[in-house]
C-alpha cells in the first residue's frame, strides 16, 4: 500500500474520470472542480470502486465531503489518508 | 434489435420500451395511462401567450412531442413517428379559470395544487395519436399570487431529468438562447450508453439481469396495494415540505450517514421504515422490500438529451428483519447498491430492457412482476436532487417552487419522490387512493418525519 502516493493516487483518480466516467474536455485538469465536471452518485460510487479494485481500499462515500470533492487532487489526498491508515 | 433512425422513424429506447410495457398493462388493468408530471409554480407576470407561441414553434422544430408511437405495420421494434406528428390539438395547452382560494392556507405558504392536476395523472392517452404531453395552467390569487403549471406527459416522452431539461430549454428558447433542437436530440447524436456490438454479449447482459431479478422472488415482497389486479387507477399525492432550516438539519443528516453525492439509500431507508410501519399494523410484513433505483445514463458534465427515457434501474433488496434499525437498515442498502453497481447491474439493464422492444408489451409486464408473484416492488423511488437548477424565471415570472408528482401503477400503489427547490427539500407521495387509511396516512407520514429529522 505505500506505493500508492499522493501523486499516482492524483493521477488514478484523473484518468478515471476523464476517460471513463465523465464527458470532459481538454480543460479538465486534477485541479478542476468535479461537481462542476458533472460527478453524480453514480459516478462517484464508479470512482471509489475503480480505486478500491486498484488499490485495495475502499472509502466509504460517507466520508465523501464537498471539500475533499473539489477536485482530483483533493480526493486523492482524503483517498491517501485512508491508504496510509491501513 | 437496433430499429434504424431516419428523419421520419425515432426509435423508442429500451427503458422508453420498459414504460411503454407498463402503460400498456396500466391501460388494461386499470383504465389510464403511464404518466409523469412536474409541477412549476411561479409568481405573477407568466406569459401564457408567449408560452403557447414557444410550445407550438418547439413542437414544429421537434415532432416528437406529438408523433404517434407505432410499429411499422404491427411488427418490429415501435418508434415515434415523426412523419405523422401532424395532430393540431397537442402537445395541449389550456389556461384555466382560477381556482377557489384554499381555505387555511399559510400567509406565506404556497396553497395546495389544484385537484386538477391530480386527475390529470389518471387519464387515458392514445399513444399512436401523438397524445403525449398537456399543459395546464391555473392562476393562483391569494397571499402569493401567480400561476401553477402542471406538465403531464406520457412517462416515455421524458424522464425525470429530461422534464426539467425541457423546462429549461423552454425558457432559454424563449430567451432567444437556444437553437430550436436540443444539440443531444439531434439525429446522429451519440447514444449515452453504447452497448457491446455483439449480440451474444448483449444477451448474456440481459440473462445475468434476468437472473438477478428472478434471485429478488426467493424472498417475498407485499406493497401496500398488494398484487397486481384489475382497478381503475386513481392517484393522488401529498407534498409534504421542509422549512430552509429543517432542510438544511435533514440534508446535514443525509450527507453525514450516506454521503454528500450519495444521500439516495438514507431516503430510500426512510422510505421503507414507512411502508413497513403501515404493513406492521396490518399484520402482513412481508420477508423482504424491493426498490427500484432510477439511474440517469446522460453523459455527466456533456450536454445531455430532453426527449425520451435515458434510464436503468437498480433493484435494491432488503430483508424486513433489518427495518427495525435505521443505521442497519442504511448499511444493507447502502451495500446492496454498491453491489449492484459492481456487477454492472446498470448496464445489464439496458440490455434487458432493450428486449422490452421485442416483447409484446403486456407479455413483457407480466413476465417483469412473475418474478415478484404478481408485485412489481414494494414501492417507486426517486431522489431528483435540486429541481430545475438555475431556472429562477419562466416566460416572465419567478419560479416559486417545482416538483415532480410521477404516476405509479395501482400495484405498488406508492411511490415517494424526494426533490428540493430553494433549499426546501419536498417529498412527493404519489399514491392509489385507498391503498392508506387516515390512520395509516398519519402512521406513514410519522415515521418519515421521525426518520428524516431524527426526532423521537
Amino acid at each position: 500500500m505505500g506505493e500508492w502516493t499522493r501523486e499516482r493516487l492524483v493521477e488514478l483518480i484523473h484518468r478515471v474520470l476523464r476517460d471513463d466516467l465523465l464527458s470532459v474536455g481538454q480543460d479538465f485538469t486534477p485541479a478542476s472542480n468535479l461537481i462542476e465536471a458533472g460527478l453524480d452518485s453514480l459516478a462517484v460510487t464508479q470512482l471509489m470502486l475503480s480505486i478500491e479494485e486498484t488499490t485495495g481500499v475502499w472509502v466509504d462515500e460517507s466520508l465523501l465531503t464537498p471539500e475533499n470533492l473539489e477536485s482530483s487532487e483533493t480526493l486523492a489526498a482524503c483517498v491517501h489518508e485512508h491508504v496510509h491508515d491501513l | 434489435m437496433a430499429s434504424e433512425v431516419t428523419a421520419a422513424r425515432l426509435p423508442l429506447t429500451g427503458a422508453d420500451g420498459f414504460l411503454r410495457a407498463f402503460d400498456a398493462d396500466t391501460r388494461r388493468r386499470n383504465g389510464a395511462s403511464h404518466l409523469a408530471q412536474v409541477v412549476l409554480r411561479v409568481g405573477p407576470g407568466f406569459d401564457a401567450e408567449a408560452f403557447r407561441t414557444v410550445l407550438a414553434e418547439v413542437t414544429r422544430a421537434n415532432p416528437i412531442l406529438r408523433a404517434p408511437i407505432r410499429r411499422t405495420l404491427g411488427m418490429g421494434t415501435p418508434s415515434y413517428r415523426l412523419d405523422a406528428a401532424r395532430n393540431p390539438d397537442w402537445p395541449a395547452f389550456v389556461v384555466h379559470p382560477p381556482g377557489p382560494a384554499a381555505p387555511g392556507a399559510a400567509p406565506d405558504a404556497l396553497p395546495p395544487v389544484p385537484a386538477l392536476f391530480h386527475e390529470r395523472l389518471n387519464e387515458v392517452r392514445r399513444a399512436r395519436r401523438g397524445e403525449l404531453l398537456r399543459v395546464d395552467a391555473v392562476p393562483r390569487g391569494g397571499e402569493r399570487p401567480g400561476t401553477d403549471l402542471a406538465f403531464t406527459w406520457l412517462h416515455m416522452l421524458l424522464d425525470g431529468s429530461g422534464s426539467e431539461r425541457f423546462l429549461r430549454f423552454l425558457e432559454e428558447r424563449r430567451a432567444g438562447r437556444a437553437p430550436p433542437v436540443p444539440p443531444a436530440d439531434r439525429p446522429g447524436a451519440p447514444p449515452e450508453h453504447a452497448l457491446p456490438p455483439s449480440a451474444r454479449e448483449r444477451g448474456a447482459m440481459a440473462t445475468s439481469w434476468r437472473r438477478h431479478m428472478e434471485e429478488l422472488g426467493a424472498l417475498s415482497v407485499r406493497s401496500l396495494a398488494g398484487p397486481v389486479r384489475g382497478v381503475r387507477q386513481a392517484l393522488v399525492y401529498d407534498l409534504l415540505s421542509f422549512s430552509v432550516e429543517e432542510s438544511a438539519r435533514i440534508k446535514a443528516r443525509a450527507a453525514a450517514r450516506a454521503g454528500f453525492l450519495t444521500p439516495t439509500p438514507f431516503y430510500i431507508a426512510v422510505a421503507v421504515r414507512a411502508h413497513d410501519a403501515v404493513l406492521r399494523t396490518r399484520g402482513t410484513v412481508p420477508e423482504s422490500y424491493v426498490v427500484p433505483l432510477p439511474v440517469d445514463l446522460r453523459p455527466k458534465g456533456g450536454e445531455g438529451a430532453v426527449f425520451r427515457t435515458r434510464v436503468s434501474m437498480i433493484w435494491l433488496q432488503v430483508p424486513a428483519a433489518r427495518t427495525g434499525d435505521l443505521a442497519a437498515l442504511l448499511a444493507d442498502l447502502k451495500e446492496k447498491r454498491r453491489q449492484a453497481i459492481r456487477a454492472h447491474q446498470v448496464e445489464n439493464g439496458v440490455a434487458a430492457m432493450g428486449y422490452a422492444l421485442l416483447a409484446p408489451a403486456h407479455l413483457y409486464a407480466f413476465l417483469t412482476r412473475r418474478a415478484l408473484h404478481g408485485e412489481l416492488c414494494s414501492f417507486l423511488f426517486a431522489w431528483t436532487g435540486a429541481f430545475c437548477q438555475g431556472l429562477e424565471s419562466f416566460f416572465g415570472a419567478p419560479v416559486l417552487d417545482g416538483f415532480h408528482a410521477p404516476a405509479v401503477p395501482a400495484s405498488p400503489g406508492s411511490g415517494v419522490f424526494f426533490s428540493e427547490r430553494g433549499g426546501r427539500l419536498h417529498m412527493t407521495h404519489v399514491r392509489q387512493q385507498g391503498v392508506l387509511s387516515e390512520a395509516e396516512r398519519r402512521l406513514f407520514r410519522g415515521s418519515l418525519m421521525k426518520d428524516l429529522t431524527g426526532a423521537g
